[in-house]
């Protein structure tokens, strides 16, 4: 039964879904405005699910005192602090007490502080770490080993000085070359692995309907 | 250990230390180096120039703080380039971060301490202009001003909440949310973030779907700008230009090629060129924020080919090409 249902349901959904695409008429419509309304909601029930698993494993490592336990705190308090002041603020909800949201330049409640001051800078900083470590393994890595390492390297270099405009003080022909790798050699590489992904994600997802793929189910019913 | 060896096993803090220095003297002394805006880039201005009020796009905030030195810029150079043509802007978001950031650029196109800001009339402010039957453009303008407000000096004009702009920001499952707004707006976005009703708005009553708009420019840090395609474009025929990072540029070249996408701004440079168009065309009088970083990028680029090429000579004139092993730990 936890097996049956769930892969039955998959079935008719993904062969319903499938033909309602090539049906033109306003009942089909119907259907499948009435699966847009409704599959948001249900999908949103993930998030339920989400943040129980997520509360449940930090608990349990900060009872436990596992490794590292003081950082679950980290993520439980503003896991729940956060939704705590959205809903003292709900008008702060977007992210900033803006004036295009209706609010004013001058006030900030504690949502739009964190968002702002915390959220924001956080996640910029683990991004633009990325130049740093890029430069730094790009110096150790990336070395004319071989034939195919060479054309990589000289590929690179001649991208990266064609994408600035230093480049082009450098030598003219440095963008249009880079534009060329990018629009060309590139192209046909991305347009077959492409392709390949694409067949790739027909077959399985065509397993999945026809219930010859059942990891999903992630071992239900065994 | 020769001097080659050292070479190789260099502190990487060192290196740290060059990529922070390449960061920050630029905007101390900006080389303001002339940028060519490229095809990619001049296919979505000129599509943008060809709109006007009576059209409308959606400009999507599809990104997180992460990828916001990018990725801010391009959104808000086509919000500016769509304001100034009084075309309405819906605009959305893929994740929650993404309505935020939304917020920010609307703010800092209205912000009076900036130079070419827009003067923002809130929804609420000009509802007595509604109430009196008056939903045209250009009408709400005179009627704004025969009420006394007047532009303010250095104002590129002003913009009406629900007239030029709906922030209709984040809602999960997005690519879902696309397919519903094929039908209608409003089943998927009954109210703005700061809950007016969009139903009431005069931009919606005049493009009620998907299927009504001209253009929707995906600001994107992820996969997500293809749902863009997969579910507008393919589906219904929505004209898609996509805004993404660097990185992700070379994975969307093939929808140019394809004629999927009109046009592509990638990574700073995207951003940079459209700036460029838009201070050329005189919808601004000074240049963004991605000009001024293109500084930034032109010497971190020149830095990192540099320590390629060096740690290169290092290498083979060492001869550790020939070994297969280097001592050292770094």
């Amino acid at each position: 039964m936890k097996r049956s249902i769930p892969l039955a349901i998959v079935m008719v959904g993904g062969i319903l879904f499938i033909i309602q695409y090539f049906i033109p008429h306003q009942h089909s419509q119907t259907l499948f405005d009435y699966y847009t309304e409704w599959a948001p909601i249900v999908g949103a029930f993930a998030l339920v699910l989400g943040v129980g698993s997520l509360s449940r494993l930090h608990s349990h490592k900060i009872k436990r005192k596992a490794k590292n336990w003081q950082y679950s705190y980290a993520v439980l308090i503003p896991l729940f602090a956060v939704p705590f002041f959205a809903l003292l603020m709900p008008e702060s909800l977007g992210g900033g007490l803006m004036e295009s949201m209706g609010g004013t330049r001058t006030t900030q409640g504690v949502f739009d502080f964190a968002y702002l001051n915390v959220q924001i800078p956080i996640q910029s900083t683990m991004f633009s770490l990325l130049a740093f470590y890029i430069a730094s393994a790009a110096f150790r890595a990336f070395r004319a080993k071989s034939a195919l390492a060479t054309v990589l390297l000289l590929a690179a270099i001649i991208v990266m000085l064609g994408q600035v405009p230093i480049g082009e003080l450098i030598g003219k022909w440095f963008p249009k070359i880079g534009l060329w790798i990018l629009r060309y050699p590139n192209l046909g590489a991305k347009r077959a692995i492409g392709l390949g992904v694409g067949f790739g994600i027909l077959a399985t997802q065509l397993k999945i309907i026809f219930g010859v793929e059942r990891n999903w189910l992630g071992g239900a019913g065994e | 250990m020769n001097i080659w060896e050292k070479m190789l096993n260099l502190d990487r803090r060192w290196i740290f230390l060059l990529i922070g220095i390449a960061c920050v003297v630029p905007f101390f002394t900006p080389l303001g180096l002339p940028i060519l805006p490229s095809e990619e880039v001049i296919s979505i201005y000129d599509y943008i120039e060809e709109l006007g009020p009576d059209n409308a796009i959606f400009v999507g905030f599809d990104f997180d703080p992460g990828t916001a030195a990018e990725n801010q810029p391009m959104g808000i150079a086509v919000l500016r380039h769509a304001f100034s043509r009084n075309i309405p802007v819906f605009i959305t978001a893929v994740t929650p971060m993404g309505q935020g950031l939304a917020a920010m650029a609307i703010d800092e196109l209205t912000d009076e301490t900036r130079a070419d800001f827009f003067s923002f009339v809130s929804w609420s402010e000009w509802s007595a202009i509604r109430d009196q039957g008056i939903t045209e453009r250009a009408e709400i303008e005179e009627a704004w001003i025969a009420e006394g407000n007047l532009l303010p000096e250095r104002s590129r004009g002003f913009i009406f909440e629900g007239r030029d702009f709906a922030h209709l920001g984040y809602l999960p499952v997005f690519n879902l949310v696309i397919l519903g707004m094929s039908t209608s707006i409003v089943s998927q976005y009954p109210t703005d973030v700061a809950g007016n009703s969009v139903e009431e708005m005069p931009m919606y009553q005049e493009h009620k779907s998907l299927r009504e708009i001209d253009l929707a420019v995906t600001n994107a840090g992820s996969a997500a700008c293809t749902w863009w395609i997969i579910y507008g474009r393919e589906k219904i025929g929505l004209p898609v230009a996509f805004g993404v990072t660097a990185v992700m540029a070379t994975d969307y070249y093939i929808y140019i090629q394809s004629g999927q996408i009109i046009g592509q701004m990638g990574g700073l440079r995207g951003a940079a060129e459209y700036e460029v168009l838009l201070l050329d065309n005189d919808y601004t009088s000074e240049p963004g924020k991605a000009f001024i970083g293109m500084d930034v990028q032109n010497i971190a680029h020149l830095l990192i080919i540099f320590l390629v090429i060096l740690g290169n000579i290092a290498f083979f004139a060492g001869g550790f090409n020939k070994k297969t092993k280097l001592k050292g730990r770094r």
